[in-house]
Formats: structure tokens, sequence, C-alpha cells
């Protein structure tokens, strides 16, 4: 009986000795024997691409992780379209789309980050939101790939330094955009409003005025709660009259009880308390609250000028149906032609692919392609990059025209807060001002709620 | 004490395997969620030793950890004084007066083998407010109830509410086919038996399906009590935890502060803390049913 018990003891310390050692080795940065461990960029699909065997012509899969699901979109068609050319080109080659929406797609990366499990390529965001994977040097430095074919020189002046960090260039962006406010005209009509609002009262006007006639005004898709920050913090460029509070913020000289956040809180309230929004917009997720816009449910959209392709291409922009305007001025104060800048999402390659050459290849070719193709599918509003053609006779309509016009006439703003603040500040941020949508708050809250989140994750 | 007639060495060689790939599936990810809550790391970069500053933060300094522990136990009580009765009742229905019950339970089951994400859309449509097509508010409306809609998912007065309720909707079914189980296994001669003594009908029940099943029915409720603690799907789809914090459980809160603020060894902290819970609240019931089993058997 003794020795049994001996027995035990030992095979369970074995146990445990293998299995701890199992984890330490999957712990340690890639210098372990394991398969699995040696080859961490191998996508979603650890399992599928672990046998690695090398045949004369290698058949190899790149996974390629991106924003486009949804099929009305031209960016989705423009995807599908090049992937498809690139494979048809290159039979070896079988490029495995990964597509979620953009918060999904947050949530995935961050969690394939943990474990160093990054796709091929990714999306990542400007700023502050990619440092923290750059600083785990996680991404493929993109210097002399986007030498090759003169594929920089296609990118708008200035567009790729929000994606260099000390001196390397991480990703390539597919957009550079601004804030607008898409409004329905048809809509506007039936209401007896004849001219979109030139201030930001003349709109809270117009929102009672659409709301007595049970239309619904604004559409948003609040769930993901970064798209009623982004009309924030627009309101908040306007009463900060001009652009860098949350820099003045973060160099120490303002704090969030200034009068121009307090300003920018009550006025969102006022937009709320109008009633503005659709009913349970923080159940919305964005794709469903841009839908209430497209179905022609809602008179207005405030968004990057990224979704223009997309609003152009529904039912609702037919006919020249839609508008666009400036976000107006707050209480006098800002100017119309400072715009929320958004540049956009921008393709990474991971540092650990295990097919680096071929997918540097591939996104090159991709990046040097996507102007003319997604300028053919009437998506080309607001790409970081030049596009050759011209808009009006390839059949854009005024609204996309009216949009490029406002790019020529941005004068500085603001980027959206996760692109500025550390994500610890940023969730704060956002799940303060979701709270607006469903209780109204005394503004000196909410700015306290945003200088104890900032002064907790800042603090060192 | 020689109870086995087998070697030691066979006893490991058999217990071997699957006790490695427990340890290596659910001690070891434990033991690591415990290490890496003691560090201030955001899951993708450097780490920097932290000490138990996380967990003092959760348990003093965190405003939606309190809340979200509330709501996850708000949840878990009501599945289970709401849930299992029902089930129960049902269960003894369907013993009693259904022939072949294999249809009822398998279309009562039905629910728990759709996945959460349709299950979630589906009552995000029936919630929503009337104005979005809500079915429930659209019915309360048409019979003069209007002053009782609301936006279900939206209000935060009502939004846990409404969670719950999905979930004991789904997950009934299930319970009422784990206790129609145990009901069936009950031998027919005890009732017989009963009868001839005058116990008939819910007395009957309340003598003899209640005592007897008691087994089972601690299986229902630890699987439902630990189920809720769980619950993570159905809020992400349905509220995302919003709004603001007003549906957070635990589950949702770790997740969001892990992968969302970048906090990894924070949410490793409170993923201690679920697993220090669901144990604990699995000790407390098998005590109590422990008595209850005494008490009958």
């Amino acid at each position: 009986m003794k020795t049994s018990k001996k027995m035990f003891a030992g095979a369970l310390a074995g146990v445990l000795a293998v299995s701890l050692a199992a984890c330490g080795k999957s712990d340690s940065d890639g210098s372990s024997s394991s398969p699995a461990a040696s080859n961490p960029g191998s996508g979603a699909s650890p399992s599928a691409s672990a046998p690695a065997s090398e045949p004369a012509k290698e058949n190899i899969t790149i996974t390629f992780q991106n924003i486009y699901p949804d099929p009305t979109d031209p960016k989705y068609k423009m995807l599908h379209k090049l992937v498809d050319q690139y494979q048809a080109d290159h039979p070896n080659i079988k490029i495995e789309l990964d597509s979620l929406n953009t918060d999904q797609q947050k949530l995935k990366l961050k969690t394939q980050a943990a474990s160093k499990e990054v796709p091929d390529i990714t999306i990542v965001n400007p700023a502050a939101q990619m440092q923290p994977f750059v600083d785990a040097d996680l991404f493929e430095p993109l210097n002399a790939m986007v030498e090759q074919n003169g594929l920089k020189d296609t990118f708008q002046p200035g567009l790729l330094d929000a994606y260099t960090f000390n001196g390397n260039l991480y990703a390539l962006p597919d957009g550079n955009n601004i804030a607008v406010v898409y409004y329905n005209k048809s809509l506007f009509q039936q209401a007896g409003i004849a001219n979109p609002p030139a201030t930001f009262e003349e709109l809270v006007a117009d929102v009672k005025t659409l709301k007595s006639k049970g239309i619904t005004p604004l559409a948003i898709g609040e769930k993901d709660s970064w798209t009623g920050s982004f009309l924030f913090m627009n309101i908040l460029l306007r009463t900060n009259n001009g652009p860098g509070f949350l820099k003045d913020v973060l160099a120490g000289t303002k704090k969030f009880d200034d009068p121009a956040f307090l300003d920018a809180v009550n006025a969102f309230q006022d937009l709320v308390q109008a009633g503005a929004f659709q009913e349970g917009a923080t159940s919305f997720d964005y794709n469903a609250g841009e839908n209430l816009f497209k179905t022609g449910k809602s008179a207005m959209y405030f968004m990057g000028s990224w979704a223009t392709g997309g609003i152009e291409t529904s039912d609702v922009g037919k006919d020249n149906n839609v508008g666009v305007f400036k976000f107006p001025t707050v209480g006098g104060k800002g100017n119309p032609d400072e715009f929320m800048l958004a540049p956009g999402s921008a393709f990474a390659v991971s540092k650990n692919s295990k097919h680096k050459q071929e997918t540097l290849d591939f996104l090159n070719w991709f990046m040097l392609n996507y102007p003319k193709e997604i300028f053919e599918l009437k998506g080309a509003v607001g790409i970081g990059q030049k596009v050759e053609g011209d808009f009006k006779a390839a059949g854009y309509s005024q609204m996309a025209i009216d949009v490029l016009n406002m790019f020529t006439q941005v004068k500085g703003g603001d980027l959206a807060f996760d692109n500025t603040m550390n994500p610890g500040t940023a969730q704060a941020h956002l799940t303060s001002i979701q709270n607006l949508f469903v209780s109204k708050k005394d503004a000196k809250d909410v700015a306290k709620e945003h200088q104890d989140a900032f002064d907790e994750n800042y603090k060192k | 004490m020689k109870v086995l007639r087998v070697k030691p060495w066979t006893i490991a060689a058999f217990v071997g395997p699957g006790l490695l790939l427990y340890v290596c599936l659910v001690f070891v990810p434990i033991l690591v969620s415990v290490y890496n809550g003691m560090f201030d790391w955001n899951g993708i970069g450097a780490s920097e030793w932290a000490g138990f500053a996380n967990f003092h933060k959760m348990l003093f300094n965190d405003k939606v950890f309190w809340p979200a522990v509330n709501h996850t136990l708000q949840m878990a009580i009501l599945s289970l004084v709401i849930q299992l009765p029902v089930a129960l009742f049902v269960a003894i229905l369907i013993s009693r007066h259904v022939r072949r019950a294999n249809f009822l339970v398998t279309s009562y089951f039905l629910p728990v083998i759709l996945s959460v994400v349709v299950i979630g859309q589906l009552w995000k449509t029936i919630l929503n407010p009337a104005s979005q097509g809500g079915m429930i508010n659209q019915i309360l409306d048409k019979i003069g109830l209007h002053a009782w809609t609301h936006s279900w998912l939206t209000e935060p007065k009502y939004a846990m509410y409404s969670i719950i309720l999905v979930g004991l909707w789904q997950y009934l079914g299930y319970h009422v086919l784990i206790q129609f189980t145990g009901i069936q296994n009950i031998p027919a001669d005890i009732y017989e038996a009963a009868r001839i003594d005058g116990a008939d009908g819910f007395k009957a029940d309340r003598y003899i399906t209640v005592p007897m099943i008691v087994p089972i029915f601690k299986i229902s409720v630890v699987l439902s009590f630990i189920g809720s603690l769980q619950s993570f799907d159905r809020i992400l789809v349905m509220t995302a935890g919003g709004p603001a914090h007003a549906t957070e459980v635990l589950a949702s809160h770790m997740y969001y502060q892990s992968f969302l603020s970048l906090k990894y060894g924070y949410g490793s902290a409170i993923a201690c803390f679920l697993v220090v819970f669901s144990l604990a609240a699995t000790v407390v019931v098998n005590l109590v049913f422990n008595q209850l089993e005494k008490r009958y058997t």
C-alpha cells in the first residue's frame, strides 16, 4: 500500500512537471521546438497549417483578416474580386478571408495577439490604437515593400505618418476620412425643412421637427460605442474652438473639467433629450444603425466619409436623394472646415508570418490595384491613395462629389478619442458617453469620470 | 484496503492520460491566471510585476466590479428560483399525462441546441421598441397597454431582467429533460403502493417524486447556477454589457477589461475571482443537498 501511494505521488509529480514545462515553453517567445509554438503567426487555424510539408511548388495559405463583411459594401466586392484574381494568377496561393465587423475584429486580433497568433494580414487602427501592437513587435516593417512598384507614391502625402513608429512603417491604410453628416432629402422635405442645419441649434430644432413628424432624426449604432464618441468628439472640436483638446489634456495643460468639455457634454445631452436618436440605440450595432439610414428610416446619419460608397449604392441613395453637410458650429464656436479626421484602418503584416515574402508580395499587388478597383465600384471616396479618373464621368453621385470637395476644404481637425488616448482611458470614455444615451447626467460628473480614468490609466 | 485487484501502475496507466489532460486544460490555466493576475500587463507587450494590486483594485476600487457581481448573482438566483421549479412542474405534468413524451420533451429542448447568437438576435427583435419592430411592445400597444411598453434592452432598469428572461426561455427545456429523466427512473411500484395507501396526484408528488428526485435536482441546480455565473455570450450578443455597464456580468467585465481596455493582468484577477466564486457556490450547493439527501433517504 505504501508503494502504491508513492507511485501515485511520483506519477502526479511527473504529470505536473511535464504539464508545467509545456506551459513554460508556449509562454517563451517562439524559441521552443514544438511546431505550434514555432509558427505562431499561422493565423486563425493553427492546427490546419501546423504540419508544414515542403513539396516542389508549395501550396500555401495566406490568412487575410479584414473588416469588409457586408456584401452590399463596394469594399466587399473589391476584396473578393482582387483576391479571386490573385488566386487565379497564382494557383499555389490560397487566400483565406476572415471577414469580421470592426469591433469583432479588434477583439479577435487582441485575443490572437495575446497568444502571438496574428494572421498573416490583419487590420489595425492608426496612432494610439496601434501602439501596443508595435511595442510588442508583432508587425513586419513595410519600409522596403512600400518602395516596390512605386506603391509609396500612390498614397496621399503625410498619411503614412499615422502608421509610422520610430521611422518604421507598419501598416498601409485603406482610407483617409473625415466625419460628415448625411441627410435624406425627401424626409427633410416631408418634415418641411428646406435647408440642412447651419448651426447646432438649428440641428436640435430640426431634430424636434422631424421627431414630431414621426421620423427618426439621427441613426446611430451605439452598441458599438465608438459611434457616439465620434459624434461627441466633433461637438468637442467645436466647443473647444479648434482641435487639440485631448492633446492639451495629455500635455497636462488642460483638464476634463474645462468649460469646452462641459459645453460639449451639455450640447450632446441636448441632442439626446431632443430625441435625436432612434429608440433603443444602445442595442444597435454599427451595421444595424447604418441600415436605418440606408433603408430610409432615418433622416440623418453622422459618420466618417467611408460610409459614402455604401450609402450611394443603397436604395435611399438613388436619384440624388442623399445630401451631405459639414458638422455645424456649436454655440457659435468652432469652424465647420475643421473635421474629425480618420486615417483609415490599415493592413499590417504579421512579423511571424509563415509565408512572409508571399504575403508582402500579395499586399503590394493588392494595394496597387485597390484604388482602380474601388474607383470602378464607386467606393473611392475617402480612400488614402490618389485616384486617376473623372469621378463625375464615372457616374459618381452629386453627394460623393460633394464629399470629395469637402476633402479639399479641410483645415485640420482631431483624431478620434481612441486614436489619441490609451485603451484604458478610451474604454472609460466610451462607457461614459454611452451612458448619456440612457440617462441624463451632470456634465461635471461626466468630466470627473473622464478625469479619474485618465489619471488612473496614465499614472506612471 | 486492497479493494482493487490491480497493480498501482495499471491504475496510473489508465488514469494518467485523462488526469494529464484535465490538469493541463483546467488546473494549469487557473494557476496561470492567478500568476497573470499579479502583473500589470496589456496582453501584448511587456509585463510588470504588480503583486496583489490588481486584486486590491478589483475588490475596493472598481466601480463596475460589485455591480457586475450583483448582476451575476441576480441571474444565477433568478434562474434557480424560477426556472427549476417550473421545469420540475412541467416534467411532472409530462410524465403523468403524456403518453409519448419524447416529442414534447424534444420540442422543449430545441432552444438549447440553437446557437446563442441566433437566440440573442431573435430576442433582440422581439424586445426592440415598437418603432423598431419589437413584437412585445407592439402587442402591448395593440391591447391598449401603451404605458407598459419599454425599450427592454436599453433601459438600465429592465435590461438585466430581459436578458435573464431569455436565459430562462432557452434553458427551461434542458432542465425539463434532466428532471423528466429523473422522474422516469422512479420505480412505478412505489406510486402503486402509495395509491393503495391513498396518496395520489400531487400528494404523491409531494411525498414521492420530490424526495426521490433530489439527487437529480441537485445536478440541475449546479448546472443552472454555474452556467449563470459564467454566462457571457448572451450578454455580448444582446447588449455588450451596456448601456453603460447596466448588464455587465463578471465574465463580460473580465473580457472587456482584458481585451478592450488591454488590462490582461486585471482581467486575469477577475477570472480568479470567478473561479473561486464558482467553487464556493458548488460547495454550498453540495452541503445543502447533502443535508437534504440525508433527510430524505
